[in-house]
């Protein structure tokens, strides 16, 4: 702690009868490897859902979910083959499904797919509530430098019920999304010094406020004679806690970025340009961040809803018949067939992320291992509110069990939320419309 | 329902023979049974030596072989407890005591204890338990956390800052007795605290401006009428699915300049956009295209018209746009095809002020409307003396109406006609269209018999159309006199008068979500009146939208305005001629929130002095106390400290009051206590005391000068008097009956739609103000407590006397009154459809739920809670009915005991059924309360409560009443002398004010 004269200062902190208060955090930034390992989360959405041919057009090898098995274990389908090199380290979730999104119209499921929000119902004054992604970002901030990433292939909000990014915020407000790659980049990896500058001014006003607001507390402390200081207890560690937060986040500021290799990166690609190079870049990006400890929390939207912005054009740009909605509503064999080609197409995006998580390694393992990806979609066909396509793949290290195709009737999407942030080590009693957590799963 | 919700007595448990156990036993030292011809003794050194010797030993020997930390068998330990019999433990020292006496335990395979042992043992208890009763607790003063709305209604008044930001701040916690207001759930955390701050950084940044910039004022105005516009925009408008904009012609947009003074600048909306997402339809469509006109910008919207069920929903006539009261929607996708009530006019447009205070100003009339007739209703006779009969109606024709009065109005079709079809939209093929004067009427003729209107004397303009093929043989007009069950009908229609309603929200491509501003208004005149409705923006959805966005229809704001719906009684139309908007809405600049804190002083030229004038006059509102020298001192540290930084003056002064708003003196209602022994409050303690209970908020200019003075206490009769009367009082009447009374229960309920479709969204709202609006009705009219049990009066307005079946009973809108009903159903709160159906799960009633409640809320004789290991029913209870399972689960060991003590209170109540009315089916509601009353049914229920069991049902009133009012839980001796004094009130009936009263001027309120 010797080289942090300041935290030195701060860290044993006057009030709660003199005992230290150590700062964990800042132990780990001085050496570049945290205590306990990281934890992160990463939420992709794509919209419209799945290829889920019908069985009468005999193409049921093209279904996303699993439809054959082999020596008691799923067999990967022809648009989800691509995913078989990690079928050790992911598992299909069947039968999920928010209880709100039957009774919502049906273009809200992406609104809903991180939140859960009764949005057919929606209290007076709301908007939506909060997205998974947030809730991780809200217990994972203090340990690097930004809360949350959130991307999205269309910048922005979008609006409700044609959403064009998959995150809310504490209050439910849509947190807006970035889709250039080059902007991600700079911001993350080339921080210049005057936002830095007003960064830490900010923190450091925080600081100061913090700063007298105890020592206004202590000396009410001082006034309050024999009365129970329980409570007043709960406020200075609270107060403490917030002050080591706060400079935890301004020491981030002169800590050096973990030296990477940056060439595999395009950042002239935009979303008008070949999708594939597109997601690509944008999933190297999510990775490095993840590698460098910039964030443990992302949450990315593929595309969107009901013909909305550039990628619903991304299918006749690969050759394929139709846009993404209008494949997602075909009934007959061909165009369920195209559909499912694209469902390929996505397979093969998220195979290379998986492949990138699994190169770079944390202290004990691989970054996959210790994180939390989540894929899929908030229809399973398109405006089919049940059954929602969902892929978990990675954080072994959190205790998941990788390798099936797992069902259990119907059960709530907010459950398995709820699994997720137990097994991140947040503990919370509920999500959403959570009821318990998702028992006898991957989850253990 | 979760199983663990079936509680059951944790120590017989014990007895089920499945847990073998075997207890070595040692010889047993014979040990002499305290007499009780000594008396009760309350000694503490004789209780000690007596544990020590009879006691301790008993339990060592017969019960921790099971019940110790290892084990602890049902949740059960005792060999912790020792001779001081903590509150804590009461409870347990009671079970132990009825074990042993009733001989269930040891279980029956063990060695037992002497039938001496057991006696001593007891009277121990006994006797241990009075002197634990009687203890007074060390007083040490109060210190708990403002509740998320009490800090919400403090930060209002003391900021003057309408805007709520507690949407930041996570919900408090539910105390066992239902409270949030409970000192010891009200916890503290680092992300609250980082909430507060950002309430705080947010709300200051909020009320403070800059004074010397000029502010920006959008103010425009949508007027509305047939063919208003001279120069309607000439291009097709389309705003997405489900929007029916109305014609532009019928539109005028103008842009205005408010009257103010001080300097502002007029806020132009903007008119160019571009945009790449547009609609075609429902269809999205692709390619940048560029707008330039206030009609993209701002647009007059209609949604949901489809089958409303008499006339039509709105039409345009000259005068404005008329509107039928807004039917809700189901609120579900497929349903209905839209969401959002019919008909539901808004004015949607692209840009609306970040924050500020609002003001929508609507020009409304009652419309001079007629009566459509029913199905059914039958027209009058030709033969008629004075009847107009009129032909021919292929041009207009005059008419002479021979003298004033109420007409009825028969429309006979003819043959078929060869016209072409009406150009207007959604009309359907059997709508007619009758003008009289300037008046129109539009509705489907399923018979001659049409339409009740009044008409005076002279000539009138008569016009008939039809868009089919049918043509118009005659219509009369026959006067009704005035005692015709037509013309009496048409009486009382007349005399109602639409509710104006003004919602702010957004734009959803399924319909809208909208936030009401204000309450509703009534339009009771026919002349143009103004009706002015104000909020936050703040407060209402915004579809927060980048400022780039590139969809036309993104970011879409609302400004809904209905003619409200109670319960589709027939009423008048609601015309609208305008709707202006203006906002931010300031009467002075800087705003009085800026005002309020940069206050008028005389030392303004000595910033030192001023800050110093401002900082003490801010924290000791915010503190509710005059501040410390100390605490001044402090907040004077940090303004010199940012102003020697080259912080401005009032960036200073507000870095030193976000240390205000974030300090515990702020956050905390604070008691503080010099010793243990109970002393007085002082009297700004008192002052915030007596605020947040009666007003759930923060003490008044009144109460501090009064505390400050010394002239509280002595005036504090007559202050709680004021205080009751103060509208800031039904703010503690809905905290504290929804959290007594569970309401939250039936907010979050979802009921069967197809069982109970009148539960409707809407519905469902008013019946929660139900039991609030009744309890708060028996206080400011001092009622008997009896009244809460069983009335011969319920409160309600036309949507709940609609729902319980007695619409014809009130004209009160939305006003809640007291209605006599005359019914064996209705009556007292228990069996409000709030409480019934709060208590089901939306399909099933629920005994078990329903006698909880009544135990814990109502009686206060609650069930002890569930032990850790309760069995849940096994599998083959699937696919029975609710009451087979209850039954079932009921009759299992260790569940019996408990469900004993509720069912029999929930049994009477299955009269009713989950959606809150009576069950139409004959119930065996027959029930044998636990002190072995039987009891008929519910109204049985009702009597045996309000008669034998008054003093029972008053403790539990008091009881809840003082934890809420002192926002801790009470001790023993503090519940005991609830019930002994509490029994003062009875000669006068148990009265609510009583009570109340009663509270407050006990030591346990006054005392800290």
């Amino acid at each position: 702690m010797s080289t942090f004269k300041q935290i030195d200062r701060r860290a044993f902190i006057r009030g709660v009868g003199g005992v230290a208060l150590a700062l964990p955090v800042l132990d780990a930034m001085g050496n570049g490897v945290t205590e306990e390992i990281p934890r992160r989360f990463c939420a992709i959405y794509t919209a419209n859902g799945m290829s889920l041919p019908k069985s009468e057009h005999d193409i049921n090898e093209w279904s996303w979910f699993p439809t054959a098995q082999n020596n008691s274990e799923f067999v990967f389908s022809k648009s989800t083959e691509p995913l078989s090199p990690f079928r050790k380290q992911l598992s299909f979730m069947g039968g999920l499904y928010h209880p709100s999104g039957p009774k919502s119209d049906p273009h809200q499921c992406s609104d809903m797919w991180l939140t859960g929000a009764p949005l057919h119902n929606s209290k007076p004054g709301t908007y939506n509530s909060v997205g998974l992604d947030q809730v991780v970002a809200l217990h994972t901030k203090r340990f690097c430098r930004q809360p949350s990433l959130v991307l999205s292939i269309d910048a922005g909000t979008g609006f409700l019920s044609r959403t064009g990014t998959i995150s809310y915020s504490l209050d439910g407000r849509p947190i807006p999304a970035e889709n250039n790659p080059r902007r991600v980049f700079d911001r993350l990896f080339r921080v210049d010094p005057a936002s830095l500058t007003s960064v830490r001014n900010k923190l450091q006003l925080r600081i100061k406020l913090v700063d007298a607001v105890g020592d206004s507390a202590r000396a009410l402390q001082q006034q309050l004679g024999k009365s129970d200081r329980e409570r007043m207890d709960e406020y200075l560690t609270s107060l403490n806690e917030v002050e080591s937060r706060l400079i935890a986040s301004e020491q981030w500021i002169d800590i050096p970025l973990k030296q990477q290799d940056y060439s595999h990166l395009n950042l002239d690609v935009t979303t008008e340009g070949e999708p594939a190079e597109y997601y690509r870049n944008m999933f190297d990006l999510i990775a490095l961040a993840f590698d460098a400890d910039i964030t443990r929390s992302v949450a990315f939207m593929l595309n969107r809803e009901d013909g909305m912005g550039i990628s619903d054009t991304f299918p006749l740009k690969l050759g394929l018949s139709h846009t993404h909605h209008t494949l997602s509503h075909a009934g007959d064999k061909e165009g369920q067939l195209q559909f499912a080609k694209y469902d390929l197409f996505l397979s093969q995006q998220l195979a290379h992320f998986l492949s990138q998580l699994a190169k770079y390694q944390d202290r004990n393992s691989s970054l996959l291992d210790n994180t939390i990806v989540m894929f899929g979609s908030g229809a399973s066909t398109t405006h089919n509110p049940r059954n929602l396509p969902t892929l978990i793949a990675g954080g072994a290290n959190m205790g998941l069990k990788h390798g099936t195709y797992w069902r259990n009737g119907e059960s709530r999407m907010s459950n398995m939320y709820l699994s997720i942030l137990q097994s991140m080590g947040i503990e919370q009693g509920s999500f959403a419309d959570s009821t318990t957590t998702l028992s006898n799963s991957i989850f253990g | 329902m979760k199983m663990t919700y079936f509680a059951s007595n944790a120590i017989h448990q014990l007895r089920n023979p499945s847990r073998t156990i075997v207890l070595i036993f040692c010889s047993i030292r014979l040990l002499q049974p305290i007499q009780a011809a000594d008396g009760p003794s309350r000694d503490g050194k004789s209780l000690e030596n007596a544990f020590g010797q009879v006691v301790k030993p008993f339990l060592m020997q017969n019960c921790v072989r099971c019940h110790d930390a290892d084990k602890l068998t049902s949740g059960i330990r005792v060999d912790q407890l020792n001779a001081e019999v903590e509150d804590r433990h009461i409870r347990l020292w009671q079970d132990i005591r009825k074990q042993i006496v009733d001989k269930a335990m040891p279980p029956e395979e063990e060695t037992q204890p002497t039938e001496a042992e057991r006696q001593a043992v007891a009277e121990w208890i006994h006797q241990a338990l009075e002197t634990a009763r009687s203890r007074p607790l060390p007083n040490n003063g109060v210190t708990r956390r403002l509740t998320v709305a009490q800090y919400r209604n403090t930060l209002r008044e003391l900021l003057l800052l309408e805007d709520n930001m507690t949407d930041l701040l996570p919900p408090d916690a539910v105390s066992r007795d239902g409270f949030v207001n409970n000192q010891e759930t009200l916890l503290f955390s680092p992300l609250l605290l980082e909430a507060y701050f950002e309430v705080a950084e947010e709300s200051l940044r909020r009320c403070i401006v800059d004074s010397t910039s000029k502010p920006k004022i959008q103010n425009f105005r949508v007027e509305l009428g047939d063919s208003i516009n001279p120069q309607p925009f000439p291009d097709p408008l389309i705003l997405g699915a489900g929007s029916l904009l109305l014609n532009n012609k019928d539109v005028l947009v103008k842009e205005l300049t408010p009257n103010k003074p001080f300097d502002f600048e007029p806020f132009a909306m903007r008119t160019k956009h571009r945009f790449i997402e547009g609609y075609a339809g429902n269809d999205t469509v692709r390619g940048w295209r560029e707008y330039d006109s206030i009609y993209h910008s701002v647009f007059a919207c209609m949604r949901g018209t489809d089958g409303y069920p008499k006339g039509r929903a709105y039409s345009t006539v000259p005068q404005g746009l008329l509107l039928r009261p807004a039917i809700p929607s189901s609120e579900l996708f497929q349903v209905e095809s839209t969401y959002g009530p019919k008909a539901n006019f808004k004015v949607s447009l692209r840009e609306l002020p970040e924050g500020g205070l609002f003001r929508v100003r609507v020009m409304a009339a009652k419309y001079n409307d007629g009566l459509l007739l029913d199905r059914g209703d039958t027209a009058q006779s030709l033969e008629q003396p004075d009847a107009v009969l009129c032909h021919d109606l292929e041009t207009p024709q005059t008419i002479t109406i021979p003298r004033s009065g109420i007409y009825q109005v028969d429309v006979y079709p003819s043959g078929t006609k060869s016209t072409t079809p009406s150009k207007k939209p959604k009309e359907k093929p059997n709508d007619w269209t009758l003008s009289l004067g300037d008046r129109e009427f539009t509705g489907a003729l399923s018979q001659p018999a049409f339409l009740v209107l009044r008409l005076d004397a002279g000539e009138l303009s008569l016009k008939a159309r039809h868009p089919g093929s049918v043509s118009v043989d005659k219509v009369v007009l026959s006067s009704l006199g005035h005692d015709h069950e037509l013309a009496k009908r048409f009486a009382v229609f007349e005399q109602r008068s639409p509710k104006l309603g003004v919602h702010l929200g957004l734009r959803r491509d399924c319909g809208s979500t909208l936030a009401p501003v204000g309450e509703p208004q009534t339009v009771s005149s026919d002349k143009l009146t103004r009706f002015v409705f104000e909020g936050a923006i703040r407060n209402f959805p915004s579809p927060d939208v980048e400022k780039d966005n590139i969809n036309y229809l993104a970011g879409i704001r609302e400004i809904g305005v209905r003619s409200e719906y109670t319960d589709g009684r027939d009423m008048p139309r609601l015309l609208i001629r305008s709707v202006e908007f203006e906002g931010p809405f300031y009467e002075q600049w800087p705003p009085p929130a800026h005002q309020n804190i940069f206050i008028e002083s005389d030392q303004k030229k000595d910033s030192v002095a001023y800050a110093r004038e401002i900082l003490r006059a801010f924290a000791s509102r915010a503190y509710r106390r005059p501040i410390s020298v100390d605490e001044e001192t402090q907040l004077m540290n940090v303004f010199e400290q940012s102003s020697a930084e080259g912080c401005n003056f009032q960036d200073s002064v507000t870095s030193a009051l976000l240390v205000v708003l974030t300090s515990p003196q702020f956050l905390f209602l604070i008691e503080n206590s010099e010793s243990p022994e109970p002393e007085r409050l002082n009297e700004n303690e008192l002052a915030s005391k007596l605020s947040y209970f009666l007003w759930n908020g923060p003490p008044d200019q009144e109460l501090m000068t009064l505390a400050a003075n010394g002239n509280l206490s002595d005036q504090m009769q007559s202050e709680v008097g004021r205080m009751m009367d103060d509208p800031r009082f039904s703010r503690f009447v809905s905290e504290f009956a929804s959290q007594w009374l569970a309401l939250e229960k039936f907010s979050v309920l979802e009921p069967d739609s197809g069982r109970f479709p009148k539960l409707t969204r809407d519905t469902r709202a008013q019946l929660q103000q139900e039991p609030i609006q009744f309890l708060e009705y028996l206080i400011q009219n001092n009622l008997a407590l009896t009244n809460l049990i069983e009335s011969d009066f319920l409160l309600a307005n036309e949507v709940i006397a609609s729902f319980y079946d007695l619409a014809d009973k009130t004209e009160s809108g939305f006003e809640f009154v007291p209605i006599t009903h005359n019914r064996r159903d209705l009556g007292g709160m228990l069996t409000q459809a709030a409480i019934m159906a709060g208590l089901s799960d939306g399909r099933e009633s629920n005994p078990v739920k329903r006698g909880a409640w009544l135990a814990r809320r109502i009686i206060a004789e609650p069930p002890d809670d569930p032990p850790p290991n309760v069995p849940t029913l096994s599998e083959e209870t699937k696919g029975l009915s609710l009451r087979e399972r209850i039954e079932r689960h009921r009759n299992q060991p260790g569940c019996v005991q408990c469900h004993l003590k509720i069912d029999p209170w929930g049994v009477p109540f299955e009269e009713f059924d989950a959606g809150g009315r009576l069950k139409q089916q004959s119930v065996d509601a027959r029930s044998t309360l636990p002190d072995k009353s039987n009891i008929a049914g519910v109204n049985d229920l009702k009597r045996y409560l309000s008669q034998d069991r008054i003093d029972q049902v008053a403790f539990s009133f008091l009881k809840h009443l003082a934890t809420y009012a002192t926002g801790r839980n009470l001790a023993y001796n503090e519940l005991e002398s609830l019930k002994g004094a509490g029994k003062s009130l009875k000669a006068n009936g148990y009265r609510m004010q009583d009570m109340i009263r009663f509270v407050i001027n006990s030591d346990l309120f006054l005392t800290k």
